[in-house]
């Protein structure tokens, strides 16, 4: 923030007089710089790049895929065998964990079998940016009551000193499997029983199969815990944790089989070089066998592009599949897309006759399925929720991402499912093969990217334009109002130099800021008591989520008028435009933090919040502009003030997309409880940035 | 004034903000922050070489601990006691509340020493108006509750690090000096400067202020007024009390390094202790990253010019002593500021709690500094980058998607806000001064 320049008549050095031209016509560069920052994020599509695999010795496809027919035959009778299981109903659950570890058993793995609780995932405060996996303090009433036990495997590799893994990861339900899941354990086997045969493997294979039973995240999350927080027998935890098997154990001690040994020890396998969660779907047919990749982890975290990478060329260039990456069904039929991507499409053709050099290029169908591709991309990492159990590996700086295969054919098909088993098989096995070349961990290419296709991509170089371009204004505008209302300072106090009054505004000069500060600071405590409520609602039992929600806002505007009432003697004496001043410099500093922690909320949260911080001004002040302006600029502002109240705004996404009868009070509770389980940062900055700017802004609009 | 009549409840609500947050210490895990603790002040380094200490292993074995063994002998059987499901450093951080408190307290005494002198001075210069327009915020009750509600002390306080002993010491040398009790200014300095080395640059502020008295306009504007009246106020430098203050810090180094040695017998002895704890701030041996600028640039410099970028780096802050002290020999209260601020920038293990010092001693000068420029500029930067940088450390450390520029990049932009503040504020105090010789002039 470039404040209080010195009067641009005294000749001065260039950047000073540069940055006060700038602020002079803050208005004029304001809107310049919004519309610009629009024009660039709806040209992101257009400025993709197609992917490459950075990493030289990745080497993907270079070899002749070992997995044959063979394999598939193994897949297929490992399918059945577990397919059978399902008609035990009782401890069909053991069975399969056990059939599973006795094939791990037979290949000549190390297999352990790895028992977990089901914790449900709850509110806590002190959990956002804890730097390390916090081991819960566990209520032992309610902490045994549910557990599930995942198989694991090893194989130790010939050529490797057992300082290094890759983990392939088939979720399965231990209680209802059904015919996907069994072709996944199946597909995971056959690859699973082939590494460990050949000769060139250098890092250790570890399979986890786990029982997904109370959802995929957790057991997989509960396991990369386990493995990276070694519990010791002198721990209390982990006393409890045994005493809790010991408990389970008993009635079902006479069918299980399973040694003591093989329970207490967990063996590992070195750091994680990559994780491969790997699914057989069956939910819509297309021409060609397909793989969907998913890979957005935990508050907008994306693993390596390499790995995507490297899955993309195997899949597209050596099996033939067709790959693809989440999308918006609804924007590809959005006739304003068609319409901009046809227009883009006439200019760069008008461009192209103009100068033949220019190869532009924008087809009007890429444009409109680039934007798709990256609104959903951008939205699952604006919402900070991890798309699958890939999730839980970028929490521990491990690349993974979730490949759902799904096969032309129906999953009953024989002579289909084996040429898609023998498609998936050598595609795992490839890409296994590749990461298992790895000298180091992923870092050549990139981690800050949005996918507009599986094989295009926007680096954080070219998408953060669209968002500087956004938030420039902010310190500008700040800087504008600041210096202005300096100046007209300085004016009175020359016109009239007795101090008249009585308000103990003594801190004169540059430090009359301060006030507006304190209520800007109160406001944003306002705001942190609010994030916080949700915490000791939920701990009411039985309530729905109306009445949560209702319960959380009243309180709210309780504790919003209590704070206002004790401190209302402390937070006056501001001038509007010095609390627009500080409350864009807090917007800014908020935004730019959000930014770093996760891009695409800040780059949604600043298409609401900076219009909204740049326009609003007290309704009741009269502006020297001609009537229609003002008028509309009002209308704005009372529109924008409306719009971007969080739980407004929500409910006016929701109606657009699906009817506005589906509208409930409930809604936001829910929305936010979503959020804060899985301690999405989008929270926080909903709560304790945007909150407090809304506010702010209602407050100077009813100014007088 | 607000300040006043609130002054003790809020005092007394920052006294038990901490208490309240001190059960939840070690869910906020403040002590492995490289912000709040340095391998200087780290509370897990003290106990670990208390234990070394235990098993008769000289505490400076490895390099785990490099602080004080006096330190050790008072603090390192409290890191021992636990009590159950409360937070490992319990009594260390209610120890740390109440040292907080005296900070505090000796800061408004400073305040209120200040404040008196000034009221005199400019009694003596123009005795009507002056005073009327000077009269300005009580910045005695400002500084001492910046200091008790600034975050970065609280997050010191809670952080189970040393740094509010330091600070302590640092103030008590100044309050010592203010109100001439030589020997508590000769003990504070002498502590100070043993626990963190570069306090005894403050040897210049506390003499001036021994020999000339507290900050008073420049002593031209005396000569002017009074160059007939009795000069009880005109400044004569006064040799008694810097004679006594030398002897004093000859006899309070003796009795800590005696007390030293004596807690040290039977392991290598003082001079050990003087390379692990001098040597070890001097030589920059530890570069894990932290909110300065050296730990970047001795992991960047090749090892042969590492000396020499030593001495550069260290002659840095000695380079800037000697004419700040000629330019503002008339006000060693905020000389005292500035020096604190500079080495707060430039020294080799800087942590929140130099900021919490040096912010909080601006605010003794609230009166002087009000046309300050930049500040609010200066104030949410300072908030944008304690913001930043933890963000900064996850990204690095713990996500793994950004790498050391990016912290880096803070920590820069941190010592530049640190330069910002201390020019603009030499430049308000300076002008300042200015306008009372012109106000003067015009009567």
């Amino acid at each position: 923030m470039e404040e209080q320049k010195p009067p641009a008549a005294r000749k001065s050095r260039l950047i000073v007089r540069l940055g006060s031209f700038l602020v002079s016509h803050s208005a004029f560069v304001s809107v310049i710089c919004c519309v610009a920052g629009c024009i660039a994020l709806l040209l992101l599509p257009v400025l993709a790049k197609n992917t490459y695999v950075s990493e030289n010795a990745l080497m993907p496809g270079s070899a002749n895929p070992m997995f044959s027919n063979q394999d598939v035959l193994e897949a297929n009778r490992f399918v059945k065998d577990i397919y059978e299981k399902r008609i035990l109903k009782d401890g069909s659950g053991m069975e399969i964990a056990r059939l599973i570890g006795k094939h791990m058993e037979d290949v000549g793995a190390e297999v352990y079998y790895h028992k977990f609780k089901y914790r449900n995932l709850r509110f806590h405060p002190l959990c956002f940016f804890s730097s390390t996996p916090r081991t819960a303090v566990l209520q032992n009433s309610s902490a045994c009551t549910l557990n599930g036990v995942s198989p694991v495997g090893i194989i130790r590799a010939p050529r490797g000193d057992g300082k290094e893994s890759v983990v392939l990861v088939t979720p399965y339900n231990s209680e209802n499997i059904k015919l996907n899941e069994a072709l996944s354990l199946g597909l995971a086997y056959s690859v699973f029983s082939l590494l460990s045969r050949v000769v060139w493997l250098a890092k250790d294979i570890v399979w986890l199969a786990a029982d997904s039973r109370y959802g995929e995240y957790t057991s997989v999350a509960s396991w990369l815990k386990d493995y990276h927080n070694p519990t010791f027998s002198s721990d209390s935890g982990k006393i409890g944790i045994e005493m809790c098997f010991e408990k389970t154990e008993n009635h079902v001690e006479d069918e299980s089989s399973f040694d003591g040994a093989a329970y207490d020890d967990f063996k590992r396998a070195g750091t994680m070089a990559a994780a491969l969660v790997v699914k057989v779907t069956d939910k819509e047919r297309s021409e060609r066998d397909r793989v969907d990749i998913y890979a957005e982890a935990s508050n907008g975290q994306m693993p390596n592009l390499d790995l995507i990478n490297i899955v993309h060329y195997l899949a597209v260039h050596r099996q033939g599949l067709h790959v693809r990456v989440g999308t918006f069904g609804f924007l590809l039929n959005s006739a304003l897309l068609k319409h901009v991507g046809k227009t883009l499409q006439r200019l760069t053709r008008l461009a192209e006759s103009l100068n033949p050099g220019w190869k532009l290029g924008v087809n009007s169908a890429d444009f409109v399925e680039g934007t798709a591709t990256l609104a959903s991309s951008m939205y699952y990492q604006a919402l900070g929720v991890p798309t699958g159990p890939h999730g839980a590996f970028r929490d521990f700086q491990i690349d993974a991402i979730t490949m759902e295969l799904s096969p032309r054919t129906s999953l009953t098909n024989d002579n289909g499912i084996s040429s898609f088993l023998l498609r998936g098989g050598r595609l795992i096995e490839g890409v296994i093969r590749s990461v298992n070349n790895l000298l180091e961990k992923f870092h050549q290419s990139f981690f800050l990217y949005f996918l507009t296709a599986p094989n295009k991509f926007v680096s954080v170089g070219v998408y953060m334009i669209a968002f500087a371009l956004l938030v420039a204004p902010l310190p500008m505008v700040a800087a504008a109002l600041f210096s202005s209302t300096a100046n007209a300072r300085s004016l009175t106090a020359v016109s009239n130099s007795k101090p008249t009054n009585s308000k103990p505004v003594t801190r004169s000069g540059s430090w009359n800021w301060l006030h507006s500060a304190k209520l800007v600071f109160l406001v944003h405590l306002w705001a942190l008591i609010v994030s916080l409520l949700p915490y000791f609602i939920s701990q009411v039992p039985r309530t729905n989520s109306t009445t949560n929600m209702l319960s959380w806002s009243l309180s709210s505007l309780l504790i919003l008028y209590l704070l206002t009432r004790l401190t209302k003697s402390y937070v006056e004496g501001y001038q509007w435009e010095v609390l627009k001043s500080v409350m864009i410099a807090a917007a800014s500093i908020g935004l730019s933090l959000m930014s770093i922690i996760n891009f695409s909320t800040a780059q949604v949260g600043s298409i609401l919040l900076v219009p909204m911080c740049l326009m609003v001004r007290p309704l009741k002040q009269p502006i020297q502009v001609p009537f229609f302006p003002a008028a509309l600029l009002k209308i704005l502002n009372i529109l924008l003030a409306v719009v971007a109240f969080p739980p407004a705004s929500l409910a006016i996404l929701k109606g657009c997309l699906r009817g506005f009868e589906s509208i409930n009070i409930g809604d936001f509770w829910e929305w936010s409880e979503f959020l804060w389980v899985w301690n999405s940062a989008t929270y926080l900055f909903v709560a304790l940035v945007h909150l407090p700017c809304w506010y702010l802004c209602v407050h100077i609009l009813l100014h007088n | 004034m607000a300040g006043t009549r609130w002054y003790w409840p809020l005092v007394w609500a920052a006294l038990a903000f901490r208490l309240f947050l001190v059960p939840f210490a070690d869910n906020l895990n403040l002590g492995s922050r490289p912000e709040v603790a340095t391998p200087l002040t780290s509370l897990r380094r003290l106990a670990e070489g208390y234990w070394l200490k235990q098993s008769s292993l000289s505490p400076y074995t490895g390099s785990m601990y490099h602080g004080s063994p006096l330190l050790l002998i008072i603090l390192g059987p409290l890191t021992v006691k636990r009590i159950e499901s409360q937070p490992a450093h319990l009594y260390c951080s209610l120890i740390f509340v109440l040292v907080d408190f005296f900070t505090a307290m000796l800061i408004r005494a400073i305040g209120e020493k200040l404040m008196l002198t000034n009221c005199n001075n400019l009694k003596l210069l123009k005795p009507s108006k002056l005073v009327e327009s000077f009269g300005g915020v009580d910045a005695a009750d400002i500084a001492s509750l910046i200091y008790l509600w600034n975050p970065f002390t609280v997050v010191t306080c809670l952080g189970s690090c040393t740094s509010p002993i330091d600070n302590l010491m640092v103030v008590l040398a100044i309050y010592g000096a203010c109100s001439r009790i030589v020997p508590l200014a000769a003990f504070g300095w002498v502590m100070a400067t043993h626990f963190s080395l570069y306090p005894g640059i403050l040897v210049i502020p506390v003499l001036l202020l021994l020999g000339y008295g507290p900050d008073a306009p420049p002593p031209k504007l005396f000569p002017q007024k009074h160059s007939n009246g009795d000069g009880s106020l005109v400044h004569v430098f006064s040799w008694g009390p810097i004679l006594q203050f030398s002897l004093w810090v000859v006899i309070w180094s003796c009795y800590v390094l005696l007390l030293s040695s004596i807690s040290l017998k039977g392991f290598d002895g003082l001079y050990d202790m003087l390379k692990k704890t001098l040597g070890f701030i001097l030589t920059v041996e530890d570069l894990s990253p932290n909110i300065g600028v050296l730990w970047y640039f001795f992991a960047e410099v090749f090892e042969f010019f590492r000396g020499f970028f030593l001495i550069v780096f260290h002659v840095n802050i000695l380079f800037m002593v000697c004419p700040l002290a000629i330019r503002l020999m008339h006000r060693p209260c905020f000389l005292a500021f500035v020096y604190i601020t500079i080495s707060a920038t430039l020294k080799s293990y800087p942590s929140v709690g130099d900021a919490a010092l040096y912010l909080s001693l601006l605010g003794l000068f609230a009166n002087e500094l009000a046309e300050m420029k930049f500040s609010f500029f200066l104030f949410c930067g300072y908030i944008g980058v304690s913001l930043l940088s933890p963000v900064m450390h996850n990204l690095w450390i713990w996500r793994g998607t950004g790498n050391a520029n990016f912290y880096f990049a803070t920590g820069l932009a941190y010592a530049c806000l640190q330069t910002v503040l201390v020019v603009e504020s030499v430049s308000t105090m300076l002008n300042h001064d200015r306008k009372l010789k012109k106000e003067l002039k015009k009567t």
